[in-house]
C-alpha cells in the first residue's frame, strides 16, 4: 500500500526558504515511494476562528470554508509536514489562522467525545514540523512547537519530529545551508519508509 | 499633560473573557480627564498578515495598504499600549499575531535601517501590557505566546521592564472571568499603577 504524505505550506512567502525545505522533506518521501501533495495556505480562503465555541455543541464548525476540508484531507494522510517560517518568534498568522479552526477537533475529542485515536493509529501517523528562522538564537523555534503540538494531537499524528534550520539571514538562504536540505530529504525518505513498513507488516 | 493610551482587543469574539480583562485595565485610565484612550478590536481592524516580502527592510514603509497605515502612527504616538488575547491553542490568537508580524515594518527601522522608532526624548517614557485569558488550566499555557509578545514591544521601543502582564487561566465559556476571584482587582490595581508610572516618567 502506498503512504500518502501531505505538505502544508504556511509561508506567506512562495518559494523562500521554508517550502523550500519543505519541498526537499516531500522529495525524500517521493523517493522512498510515497504519494505526495502539497497545500500551500496562501491559496487557500479561510477566516480566523471566530471563538464562538459553536463547534463544543456537536463537534461540528459553523465557519464554511477552506478550513475544514483541508483539516479532513490532513487526517487521510498517513504523514502530514506542516511548514511555517518564524514570524516574530512564532509561527505566522496564517499557520495560526489555521491552527486555530481545529477547535472542532479539540471539541471532538475532549467536549462531544466523538473522536478518539487509538495507540496504534497515532503510531501509524506521523506529524512533522519544518521550519526555518532569520535569526541565530537556538530558541528561536520554542514558542511555535505547542501550537504544533495541539493540532498534531487535535488532528490523530503522533508529533513525530522538527525539521529546522535558523540563521538563515547570515546563511542568505536555505540554499547556502550546509546539511539543511539534504537533512530534510533523508528525513522524509526515512519517515515514509517507515510507515511503509508498518503497513506491510 | 495628555497622556494617550492605545488599546488592541485581540480576540475573534467580542466582550468575551480577555477584552473583560482589558476593559477593567482601560477603566482607571478612561476615568482621568487627561487620559485619551482608544480601543481597537482586531476584529474590526482590517489588518493583513504580513506577506514576508522583506520589501520594509529597504522602504522603510510596508507596501500594503490597509488599517496598519493608521496604527501605525497611532503606536508610535501612544504613551501606553496594550494588547488582549485569549490563548487558542497553546498560543496567541492569530489575529493578534497577525498585527505582531505587521509590526516587521518596526523591526526593519529598527535592527535593518538604524533608525530611530521614537523620538529618542520619548525612548523609556513608553508602557506596554499583555492582557490574557485561556481556558486551560495549565500555568505554562501562556509560555507560547510570551516571545511573540515581547517581539512586538521590543521593535516598538518598550523594552522588557517596562511590560506588564497579566494572564489568567481557567476562564472558558464568556463571561468566566467574571467569576475569577483576583482578576478585576488585578487588572484595575494595574490599569492604576501604569497610569501613574507613565505619569511620573512624562513629567521628568
Amino acid at each position: 500500500m502506498t503512504i500518502t504524505v501531505l505538505g502544508i505550506s504556511g509561508s506567506p512567502h512562495r518559494h523562500g526558504n521554508t517550502e523550500t525545505l519543505l519541498d526537499s522533506f516531500l522529495d525524500g518521501a517521493k523517493a522512498a515511494g510515497a504519494a505526495v501533495e502539497k497545500v500551500v495556505l496562501k491559496d487557500l480562503d479561510y477566516s480566523a476562528c471566530h471563538g464562538c465555541n459553536a463547534c463544543h455543541r456537536d463537534g461540528n464548525c459553523i465557519v464554511k470554508d477552506d478550513a475544514v476540508p483541508l483539516f479532513e484531507k490532513m487526517m487521510a494522510a498517513d504523514i502530514v509536514a506542516v511548514a511555517s517560517p518564524i514570524y516574530s518568534m512564532g509561527i505566522t498568522a496564517q499557520l495560526k489562522g489555521f491552527i486555530d479552526r481545529g477547535q472542532y477537533l479539540w471539541a471532538r475529542r475532549f467536549v462531544t467525545k466523538t473522536l478518539e485515536f487509538s495507540p496504534e493509529h497515532l503510531a501509524r501517523h506521523k506529524g512533522i514540523f519544518i521550519s526555518t528562522a532569520g535569526q541565530n538564537w537556538d530558541h528561536v523555534f520554542d514558542g511555535a512547537y505547542p501550537s504544533l503540538t495541539a493540532l498534531f494531537h487535535d488532528a490523530g499524528f503522533d508529533y513525530y519530529d522538527n525539521i529546522v534550520a535558523n540563521n538563515m539571514d547570515e546563511y542568505k538562504g536555505i540554499k547556502n545551508h550546509p546539511s539543511a536540505l539534504k537533512e530534510a530529504f533523508d528525513r522524509g525518505k526515512k519517515v515514509a519508509i517507515l510507515l511503509k513498513d508498518m503497513k506491510t507488516e | 499633560m495628555t497622556i494617550k493610551v492605545l488599546a488592541f482587543a485581540g480576540s475573534p469574539r467580542r466582550h468575551g473573557n480577555s477584552e473583560t480583562l482589558l476593559d477593567w485595565v482601560l477603566a482607571p485610565m478612561a476615568m482621568d480627564p487627561e487620559v485619551t484612550v482608544q480601543k481597537v478590536p482586531l476584529t474590526e481592524a482590517n489588518i493583513n498578515i504580513c506577506r514576508g516580502c522583506n520589501a520594509c527592510e529597504k522602504l522603510n514603509r510596508c507596501v500594503q495598504r490597509d488599517g496598519m497605515d493608521t496604527y501605525h502612527d497611532k503606536i508610535i504616538d501612544a504613551d501606553i499600549i496594550l494588547l488582549s488575547s485569549p490563548i487558542f491553542c497553546m498560543g496567541i490568537a492569530a489575529l493578534p499575531k497577525a498585527l505582531i508580524d505587521r509590526m516587521q515594518v518596526f523591526r526593519s527601522r529598527k535592527y535593518v535601517l538604524k533608525l530611530p522608532v521614537v523620538p529618542p526624548e520619548r525612548k523609556g517614557k513608553r508602557l506596554g501590557a499583555f492582557l490574557s485569558t485561556a481556558g486551560q488550566d495549565w500555568p505554562h499555557v501562556f509560555d507560547a505566546a510570551i516571545p511573540s509578545v515581547k517581539c512586538f514591544y521590543h521593535v516598538i521601543d518598550i523594552k522588557d521592564a517596562d511590560i506588564s502582564y497579566l494572564m489568567i487561566n481557567n476562564v472558558d465559556e464568556k463571561g468566566a472571568i467574571e467569576r475569577h476571584p483576583t482578576a478585576k482587582t488585578d487588572a484595575e490595581k494595574l490599569g492604576k499603577s501604569m497610569l501613574a508610572e507613565i505619569r511620573k516618567r512624562l513629567a521628568a
